[in-house]
Parts: structure tokens; C-alpha cells; sequence
């Protein structure tokens, strides 16, 4: 979802920092360099860290992800509304998709079937729509409490 | 002094009115008791209830966002209950039960822009410090494996014990195929004792 709200805002990864900083995060994340090698413990991608993240660590990710959802929520909002007008929101939907496919393809292993299927032609706009539906849902200030819970499933 | 609180996103806006309880506590500008309140959803009726139907709104609409952001989509609340809603194709559906009798329930299609209005707007409210109304608060709780069972279609979670059982099976007619084993021909017995 992260990278999903830097293929929605092309400042969103500078927007990280920023709020990182905005919000007191900046014993967790001193600098972007710091905040960059929590994001890749990731371990879809290309590059990624095995050290697990502390729960401080993870909370001030999930507070990250929440204030810049929040911060997009209106973008969020007019990507999900089935009143926009259908040509529009289509080539939303499309512009989105085609910077995702490219910051995925950049940072992203590409071997990984999760991976593979968010760029599938098939199951690819469904998964870019429930990712888009979990970033507005995750936005706000129940936002926080709910992602932090799902992000504790069984399953996960 | 009758007191409102208003909490708005672009498809919904939510009124409360209501009273301070000053037996509890409370300063003049909480609302401690709720006298009404107002839920209007663009290009929908406006629907109007009291403390219970507020109620029945957090302890549905909010747990079925908490499902959702797990990718479960099953209805929430039952028939008990005064509101309910559960997913449609493109969107989910608010149902929502007068406590009339000979009233049929009103049914509200949502999209899914409407349905986080919704939820952003009762996550205000819950979380807004001037309204003291008891209510009951559900916390997002993660889900357990057997509620993230729906999350896979049936085909998927069919795949692999079939794969396995049907393995299993020609493993099992290939082994039945290979010839018995001869037992050993008995050894030769030696003479060497009568001699």
C-alpha cells in the first residue's frame, strides 16, 4: 500500500519522510535512508532485508500509511465512486495501474506469484481496486486500529 | 440545552443532537444523552433513529470495514438486528429494519466511495470527545483462520488435497501394477550332520 500511494502521488515517497517527521516518528526513522530500509523488509522485493520489524517500528509504518491515505483520500474516493463518469475514472484507473506496473517492475521481484498477479492483465485491476479500497478504509482516524488489526490475522 | 454534532464527508453526513448528562459529569457541551440522530446519504433517504440504531450502525458497518480491509466479504448483522449489510456484486447493500410493524425494510445500495464515507464518518464520531454517549465500541480484532476461509475461492482451497489425494491414488495403482515379490527359494539342506 505504500507503494501504492507513490504510484498515486508522484512526491509520495518525500511525503513519507516529511510526515515521519511531521509526527515525531524521527527516533524510529531518523532519515530516509533508515525509513527506507524498514520498508524493505518487504519480502517481495527485489532487495529486501530479513530482520524483522520491531512492533514500534511497524506502528509508525501503519501511522505513515494512515496519514498519507488521509492525505489521498479524496484521489482514493474518486478512484472507488461509481459516479464518476465512467471514461474518466477509467483512465485513472489506467494511469495508476501503468505507474504501479512501474514501480513494481523497479523495485519489486518479479518471481513472486503476488507480484505476478497484481501485474496480470486478469486478476490485476481487481487486486490494484481491493488495494485502493483497503488504502481508503485504512484512512481516517479509525483507520490506524483497523489496518494494525488485519495486518494480524491468522493468516498473516 | 439541546446540543449537535455534525460530522460530514462528501456522500454522508451524520447528526447527532442530544442533551449533556450533568449527573455524570459531564461539561455543557458533551452530549451524554442522545435524543436523535440523522444519517443522509447523497442521492438517498435520509434515515433518522435513536441510541439503539446508532448502535446497530457501529456494531455493523464497522466491523464489516474491519472484514474488508482482510478481503472477506460476508454480510454483517442479522435479522435481529435493526440494520444490516452485506456485499454486493459492485458495492454492498445497508438494509436497514423499522421497528413498525407493516414497514418494509429500506434497502441502500452503496458503492464503495459511499461505504468508506461512512465508515470515516463513525470513526469520527466514535472517536470525537464531545459525545459521551454510551455506547458500545467494537475494536478491531484480527480475524481468525477459520473467518479468513472465504478469502480464498473454492476452487483454490479445493486444489491442494486433491492434488494430494489424487497423487495418492496413482501412486497407490502404479504400486498395485509392479509384480509380487517371489519368496526365496528354500536353501539347499546339507548333509553334513548324517555324514
Amino acid at each position: 500500500m505504500l507503494l501504492c500511494a507513490e504510484a498515486l502521488d508522484l512526491n509520495g515517497g518525500e511525503a513519507m519522510v516529511w510526515l515521519s517527521a511531521e509526527m515525531g516518528l524521527t527516533d524510529l526513522f531518523p532519515n530516509r535512508v533508515e525509513l527506507w530500509k524498514r520498508r524493505c523488509s518487504n519480502p517481495l522485493r527485489r532487495t529486501t532485508r530479513r530482520e524483522l520489524l520491531s512492533e514500534a517500528e511497524s506502528d509508525g509504518l501503519i501511522s505513515i500509511l494512515n496519514a498519507l491515505a488521509d492525505r489521498l483520500y479524496p484521489l482514493l474516493r474518486s478512484l472507488l465512486s461509481s459516479r464518476e463518469p465512467a471514461e474518466l475514472s477509467e483512465q485513472r484507473w489506467a494511469l495508476f495501474r501503468e505507474r504501479l506496473k512501474a514501480l513494481l517492475q523497479e523495485r519489486f521481484n518479479m518471481r513472486r506469484g503476488a507480484v505476478q498477479r497484481l501485474l496480470d492483465p486478469q486478476s490485476g485491476p481487481d487486486l490494484c481496486r481491493s488495494l485502493i479500497q483497503s488504502m481508503a478504509l485504512s484512512a481516517g482516524p479509525g483507520g490506524f486500529d483497523r489496518l494494525k488489526a488485519s495486518l494480524m490475522d491468522a493468516s498473516a | 440545552m439541546k446540543l449537535t454534532s455534525r460530522y460530514e464527508q462528501t456522500s454522508c453526513r451524520l447528526v447527532l443532537e442530544g442533551l449533556p448528562d450533568l449527573s455524570a459529569g459531564q461539561n455543557a457541551e458533551t452530549i451524554g444523552i442522545l435524543t436523535r440522530f440523522s444519517l443522509a446519504l447523497a442521492g438517498k433517504t435520509e434515515m433518522e433513529g435513536e441510541r439503539e440504531h446508532l448502535q446497530a450502525m457501529l456494531a455493523v458497518v464497522l466491523p464489516y470495514a474491519r472484514q474488508l480491509l482482510s478481503g472477506v466479504r460476508k454480510p454483517c448483522g442479522n435479522a435481529k438486528q435493526p440494520i444490516e449489510i452485506r456485499p454486493l456484486n459492485q458495492g454492498h447493500q445497508l438494509e436497514l429494519r423499522s421497528r413498525q410493524a407493516n414497514t418494509p425494510p429500506l434497502l441502500l445500495d452503496l458503492d464503495d466511495a459511499e461505504l468508506a464515507d461512512l465508515v470515516r464518518c463513525l470513526d469520527r464520531m466514535q472517536l470525537d470527545e464531545k459525545v459521551a454517549v454510551p455506547l458500545e465500541r467494537p475494536i478491531p480484532q484480527p480475524l481468525r483462520r477459520s473467518e479468513l476461509v472465504t478469502r480464498l475461492p473454492l476452487q483454490r482451497r479445493l486444489a491442494a488435497p486433491l492434488v494430494g489425494i489424487s497423487a495418492l491414488l496413482i501412486s497407490a495403482a502404479l504400486a498395485s501394477l509392479l509384480p509380487t515379490p517371489k519368496p526365496p527359494a528354500n536353501p539347499p539342506t546339507t548333509m553334513e550332520a548324517d555324514g
